[in-house]
């Protein structure tokens, strides 16, 4: 029986697909289009580039992150509660129907992985071998933890406040995943527990029936299917705040490339980066034709202000245009009107710089666990 | 009696295909997905059997083939997170059998 159900889920599963030559296959997990499967068991799955033609990433083709294996698969709202303790006025007990009684706040932010892009560190680092799919541009809906912390009255002597959720460990030995964020960014106007995400419910992988919304920063804070909101009066030590999610305290947050360290923070805000998506990697183009450069560009928490695409290895530049801003915490799309007059190789790139100058280097920045990964990226392109 | 056999049968092959395609199921206010199998494949070799004994315990197979070559210090201080981090019950004689089938198996030669 196991052997025949085992047999069925191959057929109708995993469809083979070899995408870089290394283990890279399609999977389909429920709620979810076919993705790129890094890993089953917990699921780390990533969205494959196409879809950030889109400047919505829809709900099923969105990336898949979880720690420690004994994930949330089944959820009864009448059963689930977000609760709020610890050095507060009073204890709350909140069912998904009293969230919706706060006032409801929606705004579009870019979702991404700490760790996006990990596969092209260079020495190569271990953990979760992400391409630069492990992102998403998403419309959150939902409360503001600032609203729901002050209606549990934040007490004097508050430093942390701390994130639990429906996962646990698979040993009691194994850490829980509970991030933490500092009192004063806690309290922020824009951090949210979003109940909707392009107006439905989230699917159970990216944390039904309500996730934190840290927009700017990396998604390692936006806890998903949230438990436990727990203000602390001492910082919180954690193994995925004190050891884990760290980057060298630099201002790059880099180090020489395979060198430890000497001190490491907490990773938080994202850096600036773009990408091109058309023309894809790879791709054959004919020459005396339109062929647009099209991509997306965010930063952490600040309007990206240009866009430059070179079509000639970054010899010259050009702006390219912006598209429709949906405000400081989604990306936005540019594109560039390109003809290539002459048969040939061609290495496409773009580099984006945000607000208040921040941009992307042509040489990758270099940190022991992969993270903040924005390095200008080069599509290289035949035209024939 | 035969027919009813091949029934039974089918019937079963029917529901274990129904019941897979319905990888989420919501009932009055509960919502319930049902996970893929995980597929185990590492590469045979000296110490297979211990690092798909004890590397699955909390995580599928695939933490490990999805890495980059790594070199034989890299593999053991894997091994040895596992065990000091995330408390891995593996004995000192399997980590170092089970961090030499890494090295050999997804390793540099180094």
């Amino acid at each position: 029986m196991a052997a025949g159900m085992a047999t069925v889920a191959a057929a109708v599963g995993g469809v083979p697909s070899t995408l870089l030559g290394e283990e890279r296959r399609l999977a389909k997990f429920p709620e979810k289009t076919d993705l790129i499967r890094l890993t089953s068991r917990p699921p780390q799955l990533e969205t494959p580039l196409h879809y950030f033609k889109e400047l919505i990433t829809p709900n099923e083709a969105v990336f898949v992150r979880w720690h420690i294996s004994n994930i949330p698969t089944s959820v009864d709202l009448n059963q689930w509660r977000l609760k709020v303790k610890g050095n507060t006025e009073r204890e709350l007990n909140l069912s998904l129907d009293d969230l919706k009684k706060f006032e409801k706040v929606t705004y579009t932010a870019v979702m991404q992985c700490s760790g996006n892009g990990r596969r092209y560190f260079e020495p190569r680092v271990f953990g979760g071998q992400w391409g630069n799919g492990a992102m998403a541009n998403c419309t959150w809906g939902g409360v503001r933890l600032k609203d729901i912390l002050n209606k549990a009255g934040i007490k004097p002597g508050s430093v942390d406040v701390s994130f639990d959720a429906l996962d646990g460990p698979p040993l009691p030995s194994v850490p829980d995943f509970v991030k933490s964020l500092p009192i004063d960014k806690a309290i922020e106007e824009d951090i949210i527990v979003a109940y909707e995400m392009n107006g439905t419910p989230p699917p159970m992988l990216n944390g039904f029936p309500a996730r934190l919304i840290v927009p700017g920063w990396y998604a390692t804070y936006w806890v998903k299917s949230l438990t436990e909101i727990n203000v602390l009066t001492k910082p919180f030590e954690g193994f995925f705040m004190k050891t884990a999610y760290r980057i060298p305290d630099t201002p790059c947050g880099c180090v020489p490339p395979g060198t430890a360290p000497k001190s490491t923070i907490p990773i938080n805000r994202m850096t600036a980066r773009s990408l091109i998506i058309e023309p894809a990697k790879g791709a054959s183009i004919k020459v005396n034709q339109p062929a647009e450069i099209k991509g997306i560009a965010f930063s952490g928490g600040y309007s990206i202000k240009e866009v430059i695409v070179s079509t000639d290895s970054g010899k010259t530049w050009r702006e390219a245009k912006l598209g429709r801003d949906l405000g400081r915490y989604s990306w936005i799309q540019f594109s560039y009107p390109w003809r290539p007059a002459k048969p040939g190789k061609y290495t496409l790139m773009a580099k984006a710089t945000n607000s208040i100058g921040e941009s992307q280097p042509f040489e990758g920045l270099w940190n022991p666990s992969g993270y903040l990964w924005n390095m200008v990226q080069k599509n290289e392109v035949a035209v024939r | 009696m035969k027919k009813s056999i091949i029934f039974f049968v089918l019937a079963t092959v029917a529901t274990v295909c129904f019941a897979y395609a319905q990888t989420v199921v919501t009932t009055g206010t509960t919502k319930t997905i049902t996970l893929p199998p995980e597929k185990v494949d590492l590469k045979p070799g000296q110490g297979m059997d211990k690092a798909a004994t004890y590397c699955v315990i909390c995580h599928s197979a695939e933490y490990i083939t999805m890495q980059p070559k790594g070199t034989k210090a890299q593999w053991t201080g894997s091994v040895n997170k596992m065990i000091k981090v995330y408390g891995a019950p593996i004995s000192e004689d399997d980590a170092k059998v089970i961090a030499g089938y890494l090295a050999a198996n997804y390793g540099t030669g180094q």
